[in-house]
């Protein structure tokens, strides 16, 4: 390579692009493979096909068979494989296709990864990430929709994270990676595709525990993460057209999360509504209005509004309408400023 | 376990030698359970080598025995026996390079963990939970890790290390090393699903991995029987497309020749191996069920299995051999045993507890915001209570 094509690469490099949010995790991981040979990346179907939403597209016939591979059906041998790797030494990033199908995979993420830390006494730790897909919105029934991160969140020593955006997505999978903690990297699938933004042509990392506050605001806190972000957005478009200056959080880390920025926001606007898709009962939202009222009591002008999945099993047919859009997020919003 | 065949009449030399052949109907053996050699012990079981191996097996018998004083005299909260077992799990650790191998291990291998070397202050600070514990009084007794000697931290839950063992083989394959992972378990750990999936991804992913079923045929209170309708344990590897062996687990020699004939044939790159060492435990499971004979087993039972204890089977060898252990001998080496673990313990209690200040630490690599704030939240609490 000349000296002129590598400056040329280089510029190039330097250049923001517009990308789709699982380009942003196809990316974060490709980069993470080049930059650290311990990171390996194996699943069902991630190989030769890149997995059942194309997320690891391509990476097998990059880095070969050995980083990249498919196991059999297993989501505990997935995850349970992942602890033992990373116990080893290596950078496991496992997939679990699809949330849902975690059951499995459950005892070996809280009773191994999550504890290994702290139950050796910091003789060992289980440094890996795993990725999976979330949330509804595509048509999936109860096995390809639910939002289970609050099982997640409940457990010690696990990191929990949900972006929204391609930046994030890319930024937070890096920082997941590198990081020395298990993280849960939860992928809200149907923003795959429709979330769109600039991510730069520079390696970066978001960190995880950050909020960030996607638009400024002064009546009302509209507080979210992961698939709802965008139905945030147009709930908060329709009460600027009213006159209302809404602030909208995206929480993007849930273990651990960004309590002060939350409670900084709703000390200023007075109001808070909180959004996810999960069922109410033990929803994260729930942990985040307990801390609202703990430290910003004194600031509100009225209850903490909560719109939530409902609390039934994911339905197929109904599912458009089991989310909460943006209708009820209004709503909600109308009724905490009408208090 | 049909008792085995006896003919001491023929001269030990002119014995066949085993072949170690994986899937036996009967478990193989080298030494019957009184003490007579079936087939030409190999050249390295010298009268010297035995005793040492013996003299290994019964250190852990006597810790076995002082540590149940300790718990009744209620310094301790909980303890697993390994008694009956010692055959079995020092019979392993020959086949396993301290420190370069790995090992997870199940909640009943301190005996293994004694013979690779991990020092006795540290089992012993551990079931204390002393600041001396190098899994700083996280766990409750028994569940030790020890780094040194790469033994990873136990689980309580059932079979969840066999998929990470199997992880572990994984990334040794992966960065070319000639180390395996070594994977123990009971006879109980073979009904769980994670037993089943780490066994077939072993399998699939030609994983350098040796499966070690300690099969002591009670899952506290539920039998081999109950457990399994399977004939026995070790047959089960065929079905994972990897090789079973069963094996004597009272007889030490059976073991070590089987379990380091496994060991190698895995350190050759031809994937993960089973072997089902059947052995006995003669106490309870833990302290929590010690009238264990009072309610599922009997007796008798535990009588016939007194009759083929392995470190009797040794010391029967040693006397066969012209070598036998003086009475005398064995008292002083039990005494030894119980002042050792005597002044362990006082060394370890001297330690006092861990503080409580190191509650929130290692939970993750960084203390989060959260954790600083219930950490200040209790000492306040703490320092309160002192004022």
């Amino acid at each position: 390579m000349t000296a002129t094509q590598e400056r040329q690469d280089m510029k190039a490099a330097s250049e923001p692009r517009t990308i789709n949010l699982i380009t942003a995790v196809t990316e974060a991981l490709h980069e993470e493979m080049e930059r650290d040979s311990r990171v390996v990346l194996f699943g069902q179907d991630v190989g030769a096909r890149g997995g059942v939403f194309m997320a690891t597209a391509g990476l097998q016939a990059t880095f070969g068979k050995e980083r990249v591979f498919d196991t059999p059906l297993s989501e505990a041998s997935i995850v349970g494989a992942a602890v033992g790797m990373a116990v080893r030494g290596l950078r496991p990033v496992a997939e679990i296709q699809f949330a849902d199908y975690m059951g499995p995979g459950f005892d070996q993420i809280i009773s191994q990864a999550a504890k290994m830390r702290y139950r050796s006494g910091g003789q060992y730790s289980a440094p890996l990430v795993i990725r999976t897909p979330s949330g509804g919105g595509v048509k999936g029934g109860h096995h390809h929709s639910q939002s289970p991160e609050s099982y997640y969140t409940h457990t010690p020593g696990l990191k929990v994270v949900m972006p929204s955006t391609p930046y994030d997505a890319k930024g937070l999978l890096k920082a997941a990676i590198r990081g020395e903690d298990p993280v849960i990297f939860f992928e809200p699938k149907r923003l795959y595709r429709a979330s769109k933004g600039e991510v730069p042509g520079h390696d970066y990392t978001v960190k995880i525990g950050e909020a960030a506050v996607r638009r400024e605001g002064s009546d009302l806190s509209l507080i979210g993460y992961g698939g709802v972000m965008p139905d945030l957005e147009r709930a908060a478009d329709a009460l600027e057209t009213e006159g209302v200056s809404v602030e909208v959080i995206d929480l993007r880390s849930l273990v651990p999360w960004d309590r002060e920025l939350v409670v900084d926001s709703v000390q200023k606007t007075g109001r808070a509504v909180l959004v996810s898709e999960a069922p109410r009962i033990s929803n994260f939202m729930g942990e985040v209005a307990y801390a609202i009222q703990d430290a910003a009591f004194d600031s509100l002008l009225a209850p903490i509004g909560q719109v939530a999945g409902f609390d039934i099993p994911y339905p197929y047919v109904q599912d458009k309408i089991y989310l909460p859009g943006p209708n009820r997020i209004t709503a909600a919003c109308v009724q905490a400023l009408n208090y | 376990m049909t008792p085995a065949q006896i003919n001491p009449t023929p001269p030990v030399e002119a014995l066949p030698t085993p072949e170690i052949q994986p899937f036996t109907a009967e478990p193989i053996r080298y030494v019957a359970e009184d003490g007579l050699p079936i087939h030409t012990l190999p050249a390295a079981y010298t009268p010297e080598r035995l005793r040492e191996l013996h003299g290994v097996m019964l250190r852990a018998r006597e810790f076995d025995r002082k540590l149940i004083t300790l718990l009744r005299q209620g310094r301790t909260t909980f303890y697993a026996q390994s008694s009956g077992m010692e055959a079995t799990q020092v019979g392993l650790a020959h086949s396993i390079r301290p420190g370069h191998d790995w090992v997870w291990p199940y909640y009943r291998d301190h005996t293994l963990a004694l013979a690779l070397g991990v020092p006795m202050f540290e089992l012993i600070s551990q079931v204390l939970g002393s600041n001396s514990d190098p899994s700083r009084g996280r766990q409750m007794p028994h569940h030790f890790a020890a780094r040194k000697q790469h033994f990873v931290s136990i689980s309580s839950s059932i079979a969840n290390q066999v998929p990470p063992a199997t992880g572990t083989a994984m990334a040794q394959k992966y960065l070319g090393t000639d180390e395996i992972t070594v994977c123990t378990f009971g006879d109980g750990a073979t009904s769980e699903g994670d037993w089943h999936a780490g066994m077939n991804m072993a399998g699939a992913m030609a994983a350098p991995c040796l499966f070690v079923c300690e099969n002591n045929q009670w899952a506290i209170s539920t039998n081999l029987r109950g457990q399994t309708a399977s004939e026995n344990i070790h047959i089960k590897a065929k079905a994972y497309g990897m090789p079973g062996f069963y094996v004597d687990g009272n007889d030490i020699v059976a073991v070590m020749e089987v379990c380091t004939h496994a060991a190698e044939w895995v350190r050759a790159g031809n994937g993960p191996a089973l072997v089902e060492c059947l052995t006995y435990r003669v106490g309870s499971h833990s302290n929590a069920d010690a009238d264990a004979e009072k309610h599922y087993r009997t007796r008798e039972e535990v009588q016939e299995w007194l009759g083929r204890d392995p470190v009797v089977r040794v010391e029967k060898l040693l006397e066969h051999l012209g070598h036998p252990i003086e009475s005398r001998e064995r008292a002083d080496m039990i005494a030894a045993v119980h002042r050792d673990v005597d002044e362990q313990v006082i060394r370890a209690e001297a330690t006092g507890q861990p503080d409580w200040r190191i509650m929130f630490e290692d939970v993750y690599s960084d203390m989060p915001a959260h954790l600083r704030e219930e950490a200040a939240m209790l000492r306040a609490e703490q320092e309160g209570e002192r004022k």
